[in-house]
């Protein structure tokens, strides 16, 4: 694809300075961006602060109750002893209330310490046990566990209640079960060294433990885990604000047919516009970050420490040229995005959705374990954040990096492509004023075609299912290929009025075809056995799978006229009007001619409802598919049809078990198929009006 | 040289889940020649704007060619367009661009060599008197002189065919003259001109031939003196309404 530099010059000029003068758009993208952003982590970063403060110069009330409150009590004073020993505060101080639960209920206490004998303990954990599952019953959840440890007979237990859905309760159970092991761990020391322990018991087995990691390594993986999400947070805000402008918004305001009537080329238009939001998005990703990086800079957003080491300069230039094609690939979904829709209302509409799907990928460096190294350097987006999580700890491929960039980059161009394809789209592209006369015809037909075959196999499925097993299989032939097929067919030629000497590719052809297909029948049947045994080596494929390719559903007792008659020529005239006449003419213009074939042969193979023969038929039909494309008639597809089954109820018939081949022939076999498509190809007059041709 | 217009057995066929499918424009055949207004007279519906926009290679024809300045219009739209300038109702300007801004923008969209952009540019601003206004954002401008600079950026890069799609359409008597006016210079200057419209009086006045189009397709293709001949009727209307009553009996006996 080319582009004419001067053209993708002056739209790139026209769309930047189209949107410079749009003062709201500039406020709403750069500068409210610009000043929410910090404001909104410094007030967070401040609140929390201001939290974690009160919580730790609070004195918590404390209400004690049960059977050993004394205990309670007299543990809370020597934990106050060893904390003041230690020169630290004891934040606690017991507030007498007739009733501790409703106390702790109405906030008047923090906390309340029950002291209970062993036995209260268990009967109590009983009883809560049974509470908590009605409750859960109930509502189908669980509450939060409190830990409870095993209780020993005779030894009384202090409980700790709290309210989870209060921050000073919280804080104040975990500041009190820190109180406690300190007093437990005292308690024991105390009951080891009188029991003539000879060392400090609180020396033994010490656990130390060394982070190895320098501290712009662990700043660098905190970072690494959310700079891509940030970044591409930016730029999809960014991003879209020119971009639903560029293509849906010139929709809107009649510019874009302007556009499209002048002489500049679709790509020179999506290149230009492509090259605007890129430039914005990279804009404002960059002015927001050094934007944090100033107020970083103030202190007034706290970071981890070692935050500057964490990004040296080449390391910042490295992440820059990671994430351009990024930026390619967010600027080409954007336009995308706003190509199809059709107003600006709705490009905005569907912007929600897409910024969420391009959030997702950026989150993968929060995955455990996740590394460059696997499935997800090929994961656009996900690549580039892993790849930037890696940089930042220091531990990287550049061949993987590379490879990631590539990707982006491929992805990004995959996107524009499809951007230009909505310019040329007419229903996307202009207004329609379609009017005139409504009538059903060959347009129709291409596009309900597919439609039409779905409900042509489920009308298939439905009477055969209903029909009796024991139906005579020439009334289950003439209702499959007389009633439903041929019924069906001529039914979409009336409707849609097509002309049948088109849709069935009724032509003449040269006497050559006659040889390729005299070949070519037994040489596809015997090569269709040998794929199949051939696929058998790398996945199973079931005996009856084999046996379907040789018509194995030989019947017993009909004369042999009568085999022919219904399971040969009738096929082969019948099943060919209907899938390689009309559902190929009906395709033939929304599929490259190989796809064709392959989606004739599959649609073929899954009218063939039984499960074994699906893929087996979807062999022949794609052969079959390609001989009348090749030769523009149907008339050599029909004899091949008709050959092909003749053969295999012949050697089913003969008692020749064609799934047991030996591999020379087969091989021998598909090199004769080989060579009918070589005469094929030599003297081949292709179907007309294919999707090769094209028209733009 | 071949016409600059040649349009044969153009057909547009659309397809609409809810309505199916519609023959919009049914095997079209005319030519326009330089200094020719070509009027397509029909109807609102009748297929006149799907016909020009596939001129102008906005829709793709379902048959049929159309060939403009000898470009085919699907195989080398691109040239097609360039040699062609569009205008319509519904093709705006950018309202945050001047008049001189979106008069350098099309024409170097259009393909003229940047050193000739200025002077160009200065050419038609002094042909539809806008210098007073040139350096105005569009959307400060009034509706004639939004009409001037449109009529300017369908020139911007001087072509040789011109589709003018119901240009009269919204705007009021002395602005629609003017709009005739500058046609018919147009015309005068050698270009070849397609124009569309569904009122008479615009046609008579404008058109050198004039095909009426009703229901995708044209039933009389003639000058105005060969159509009043060959009907025995002296006004356009009588004419189109004889046509298309011929039209509307040929289609309901099945023709």
């Amino acid at each position: 694809m080319s582009f004419d530099l001067a053209a993708v010059a002056a739209l790139y000029r026209n769309e930047m300075r189209h949107l410079l003068r749009d003062r709201r758009t500039i406020v709403v993208s750069i500068f409210l961006p610009l000043a929410v952003m910090p404001i909104m982590l410094f007030s967070s970063h401040w609140l929390e602060q201001r939290r974690k403060a009160r919580l730790e110069t609070t004195t918590f009330a404390v209400a004690i109750d049960g059977s050993q409150a004394e205990m309670v009590r007299s543990l809370l004073v020597q934990a106050q002893r060893l904390r003041t020993a230690r020169g630290e505060a004891f934040r606690f101080r017991e507030t007498p209330v007739a009733e501790p639960l409703a106390a702790l209920g109405e906030k008047r206490v923090a906390l309340v310490l029950r002291g209970v004998t062993a036995a209260e303990a268990r009967a109590a954990a009983g009883e809560e046990a049974a509470r908590r599952e009605l409750e859960a019953d109930r509502r189908g959840e669980g509450g939060e566990e409190e830990e409870r440890e095993a209780v020993l007979e005779g030894v009384p237990v202090v409980e700790v209640l709290f309210r989870a859905d209060r921050d000073d309760s919280q804080a104040a159970a975990t500041a009190m079960g820190e109180v406690l092991r300190e007093v437990r761990s005292e308690g024991r020391f105390a009951l080891l060294r009188s029991a003539g322990f000879p060392r400090d018991p609180a020396t033994v087995l010490p656990v130390t433990r060394d982070n190895v990691a320098t501290t712009g390594q662990v700043a660098g993986l905190a970072l690494g885990r959310l700079v891509t999400a940030l970044l591409l947070l930016f730029m999809l805000s960014g991003g879209a604000v020119v971009a639903i402008d560029s293509l849906a918004g010139e929709k809107e305001r009649g510019t874009l047919e302007t556009l499209l009537t002048s002489g500049a080329r679709r790509q020179d238009i999506v290149a230009a516009k492509l090259l605007a939001i890129f430039s914005v998005a990279l804009l404002i990703a960059l002015i927001q970050v050094a934007n944090l990086l100033i107020y970083v800079g103030f202190e007034l957003i706290p970071v981890p420490a070692g935050f500057a080491a964490a990004v040296p300069p080449p390391v910042a230039v490295l992440l820059f040229f990671l994430y351009l094609p990024v930026t390619a690939l967010v600027a080409a979904g954007l336009l995308l995005l706003s190509g199809y829709a059709k107003s600006y209302k709705e490009a905005q509409l569907n912007f929600f959705p897409v910024f969420l799907l391009g959030l997702l990928p950026a989150l993968a460096p929060l995955l455990p374990g996740v590394s460059l190294r696997s499935a997800v350097v090929v994961v656009p987006i996900a690549n580039a954040a892993v790849a930037a999580k890696e940089i930042l700890v220091g531990v990287f491929d550049w061949p993987l990096l590379l490879v990631s960039w590539v990707v982006n980059a491929a992805a990004a161009l995959l996107l524009a492509r499809l951007a230009t394809r909505a310019l040329s789209n007419e229903r996307l592209a202009s207004p329609l004023a379609a009017e005139g006369e409504r009538v059903p015809g060959p347009v129709a037909f291409q596009r309900q075609v597919l439609r039409n075959f779905a409900v042509l196999w489920g009308v298939l499925l439905v009477v055969n299912s209903n029909l009796p097993a024991s139906t005579d299989i020439r009334l289950q032939l003439l209702v499959n290929l007389g009633v439903i097929f041929l019924g069906g067919t001529l039914a979409m030629v009336r409707i849609y009025h097509l002309e049948p000497a088109q849709v069935f590719a009724l032509r003449p052809v040269p006497p050559a075809v006659w040889l390729a297909v005299a070949v070519g029948a037994p040489a596809g049947l015997l090569t269709g056995v040998g794929v199949f045994q051939l696929a058998s080596l790398f996945v199973p494929v079931p005996r009856e799978m084999l046996e379907a390719l040789g018509e194995a559903l030989l019947p017993e007792g009909l004369p042999f006229w009568q085999v022919v008659v219904f399971l040969c020529l009738a096929p082969g005239i019948v099943e060919e009007l209907t899938f390689r006449g009309a559902l190929l003419h009906g395709l033939r213009r929304r599929f490259h001619p190989v796809v064709l074939a392959l989606v004739v042969g599959v649609v073929f193979g899954v009218f063939h409802t039984s499960l074994f023969r699906i893929a087996p038929t979807a062999f022949i039909g794609v052969l079959l598919a390609g001989v009348t494309l090749l030769s523009g008639s149907i008339f050599p597809a029909m004899v091949w049809h008709a050959l092909n089954n003749l053969l295999g109820l012949a050697a089913a018939r003969a008692g020749l078990p064609l799934e047991s081949l030996e591999p020379p022939l087969l091989a021998a076999a598909a090199m004769a198929l080989a060579a009918a498509f070589w005469i094929l190809w030599r003297t081949r007059s292709v179907y007309p009006d294919l999707r090769g041709e094209r028209r733009r | 040289m071949s016409q600059p217009v040649v349009v044969q057995g153009l057909t547009k066929v659309f397809f609409d889940d809810a309505r199916g499918e519609i023959r919009a424009v049914d095997g079209v055949d005319f030519s326009c020649q330089a200094g020719e207004i070509f009027g397509l007279l029909g109807a609102n519906g009748a297929g006149k704007t799907t016909t020009l926009r596939m001129i102008a290679t906005v829709l793709a024809p379902t048959a049929g060619t159309a060939l403009v300045m000898g470009h085919d219009v699907q195989r080398e739209a691109e040239q097609a367009r360039r040699a062609l300038g569009f205008y319509s109702a519904t093709t705006a300007l950018y309202p945050r661009l001047t008049a001189r801004e979106t008069l350098e923008f099309f024409a170097r969209i259009n393909g003229v060599p940047a050193a000739a952009v200025r002077a160009r540019v200065d050419e038609l601003v002094a042909r539809f008197d806008l210098g007073e206004y040139a350096d105005t954002r569009v959307d400060k401008l009034s509706t004639g002189m939004k009409q001037k600079v449109s009529i300017a950026r369908t020139l911007a890069h001087d072509p040789p065919v011109l589709v003018f799609d119901e240009p009269t359409v919204g705007l009021d008597v002395l602005n629609a003259l003017e709009m005739q006016r500058t046609i018919r210079q147009l015309r005068d200057e050698g270009k070849a001109i397609l124009f569309s419209t569904h009122i008479m009086s615009e046609a008579e006045r404008l058109c050198d031939r004039i095909a009426i189009i009703h229901r995708g397709r044209i039933h009389a293709c003639d000058t105005l003196a060969a159509l009043r001949e060959a009907t025995g009727q002296h006004y356009l209307e009588d004419i189109f309404v004889y046509h298309v009553e011929r039209a509307e009996e040929q289609g309901e006996a099945g023709l």
